[in-house]
């Protein structure tokens, strides 16, 4: 089967910095990839690129065997932060890239009320985004991706903002939602348990120049539920990458102090 | 899993309750609100009446409460009251909505060109900054002493508060807003009516209200300078005859018409905008 989403020779530079080299990556339907390294390491780039909000200096992206140039309903983006626009619901929220594509018909509204149940929002259909907290309004960031049902989910750290607990359940969510539909999802964090809890592969970024480091495939049985995290397994695994990473994480971490 | 357990997750996330008072929690709390500052005004009140009646009696220097009241009482009796306030709402009305059309066009047109706002940029500025209300005269000069020539200055008073006002809020739209519909192939009108137009909101409506005192000044000062009816006007010969009831008397009227627009803005942007309260 020809793959979802193929990425080859992916170079990109603002000015003289060297933000991406050589990146190439296959993905297939329905698989779950996540990317993590240390900050300035392009990860966000990356997916800004495959979104189409950027282009790439040298290389290309294909989904779906069609070159990606332009943002496109083929993709959906979910933000760090919410990016909800304050003054509309959340069903009008959520509804908000279909409009965008072109009228909306009854259909649609079904659909998205569907959407909202599934992120477990029934009944906060017509709260505004200052009624809801920060999970609640992540979950309508995610069905206003899913709204418009995009060949590929693209994910920016949606949960880097919430506190632990609340972002433990939306991982689990998250999960359910990616079984039920089995979407492909390109989903970038730097909370490498994370990573390991949701993927199937893991790429590890280095930086300067942001690369590909390392692909580890995570071969835990799924379905998988929160408590995978403490297994002998899960924690191998995970500093296993941590062990790749730490380098650069302090070294960044000292630059970012300087 | 039982159908019960699997709403599990769901019910972990806070539910928020829409603040819902009891009325007697609303009474108190618009006595709390209102107590202090209607206690104020009945007492400014009263010092007035008491410093006009026992401590300057002259009737050239100051009128009463009391006095005002049965000025303005007799003035609508007379029907000369609603002469004069007509004339001042239809100035006011022309001027003000012909000023905000223009303001939030020439607004748009800033923010959505470089090379208007280079262009436009130092007459709004300049004459945001000039007391444009001095050119009266000339405008009373050039376009008679009838209606006009006020609708003018009003015009001069309120346009560039709503040009500055709607320019910044546009200018301010949240990136990341702007970036998010782009991510859905956005066209830049999508943006413009989805995205920037209710984030300026906010603004255009302080520039609008910033407006209402600037055209009622605006309104009176071009009457003073010459008319032939209007609250200006009114005030301007009572002036003359060293009739102070009927001096106060277009003076509160002004007050009133001010403090209702006002209130009236503030009744709109709870509405229209709710989401910038908090």
């Amino acid at each position: 089967m020809a793959p979802k989403l193929t990425v080859s020779r992916l170079n990109k530079s603002f000015g003289d910095l060297a933000a991406l080299r050589s990146i190439d990556l296959s993905v297939e339907r329905g698989e779950f990839i996540s990317v993590v390294g240390p900050s300035g390491c392009g990860k966000t780039t990356f997916l800004r690129i495959v979104a189409g909000l950027e282009h790439a200096t040298s290389g290309e992206v294909s989904l779906d065997g069609r070159l990606v140039r332009e943002p496109g309903t083929d993709r959906g983006f979910v933000f760090q932060n919410d990016s909800l626009l304050p003054w509309r619901t959340a069903f009008a929220n959520a509804i908000i890239g279909r409009e965008v594509a072109g009228k909306i018909g009854p259909a649609d509204r079904e659909r998205t009320m569907e959407l909202l149940k599934l992120v477990g929002l029934e009944g906060f259909e017509s709260y505004h985004p200052r009624q809801l907290s920060g999970g609640m309004r992540q979950r309508v960031n995610l069905a206003r991706a899913l709204a418009i049902d995009p060949e590929i989910l693209l994910m920016d750290e949606p949960f880097a903002a919430l506190d632990a607990q609340t972002r433990e359940i939306m991982q689990a969510e998250l999960l359910r939602i990616w079984e039920r539909g089995q979407k492909t999802v390109l989903f970038v964090t730097h909370q490498i348990d994370e990573a390991v809890f949701l993927s199937d592969r893991v790429l590890v970024f280095a930086r300067r120049p942001g690369r590909i480091q390392a692909e580890i495939k995570i071969s835990l049985p799924r379905p998988r539920t929160l408590e995978i995290k403490r297994t002998p397994e899960f924690v191998a695994m995970v500093d296993r990458i941590w062990k790749m990473i730490e380098d650069d994480v302090r070294t960044a971490a000292l630059y970012e102090n300087a | 899993m039982s159908a019960t357990g699997h709403g599990v997750e769901t019910a972990s996330a806070p539910v928020p309750v829409p603040a819902k008072a009891s009325s007697h929690h609303v009474f108190s709390s618009l006595r709390s609100r209102y107590l202090a500052g209607t206690l104020s005004v009945v007492g400014g009140l009263l010092a007035w009446e008491i410093v006009s009646r026992f401590l300057i009696s002259n009737a050239l220097f100051l009128a009463a409460p009391s006095q005002i009241a049965v000025a303005i009482y007799n003035l609508a009796v007379s029907g000369e009251l609603w002469h004069h306030m007509g004339i001042s709402a239809v100035e006011f009305a022309f001027g003000y909505v012909i000023a905000s059309v223009l303001g939030i066009a020439l607004g748009v047109a800033m923010a959505s060109s470089v090379t208007a706002k280079q262009a436009l940029q130092p007459w709004v500025s300049g004459l945001y900054a000039t007391p444009t209300i001095a050119l009266a005269p000339l405008f009373i000069l050039w376009l008679g002493i009838g209606i006009w020539s006020k609708v003018i200055v009003v015009i001069s008073l309120v346009l560039f508060p709503v040009t500055i006002n709607t320019e910044a809020g546009l200018r301010t739209t949240s990136e990341r807003l702007i970036e998010m519909l782009r991510s859905f192939g956005a066209t830049k009108r999508q943006i413009f009516y989805k995205i920037s137009l209710p984030s300026a909101l906010p603004f255009i409506l302080t520039g609008l209200k910033l407006g209402i005192g600037r055209g009622l000044i605006g309104v009176v000062v071009a009457e003073l300078f010459g008319s032939r009816a209007g609250l200006g006007r009114l005030i301007s010969q009572s002036a003359d005859a060293f009739n102070m009831p009927e001096l106060f008397a277009g003076v509160v009227i002004l007050a009133i018409a001010g403090i209702v627009m006002t209130a009236g803005f503030g009744w709109l942007e709870e509405r229209l905008v709710p989401w910038t309260r908090d």
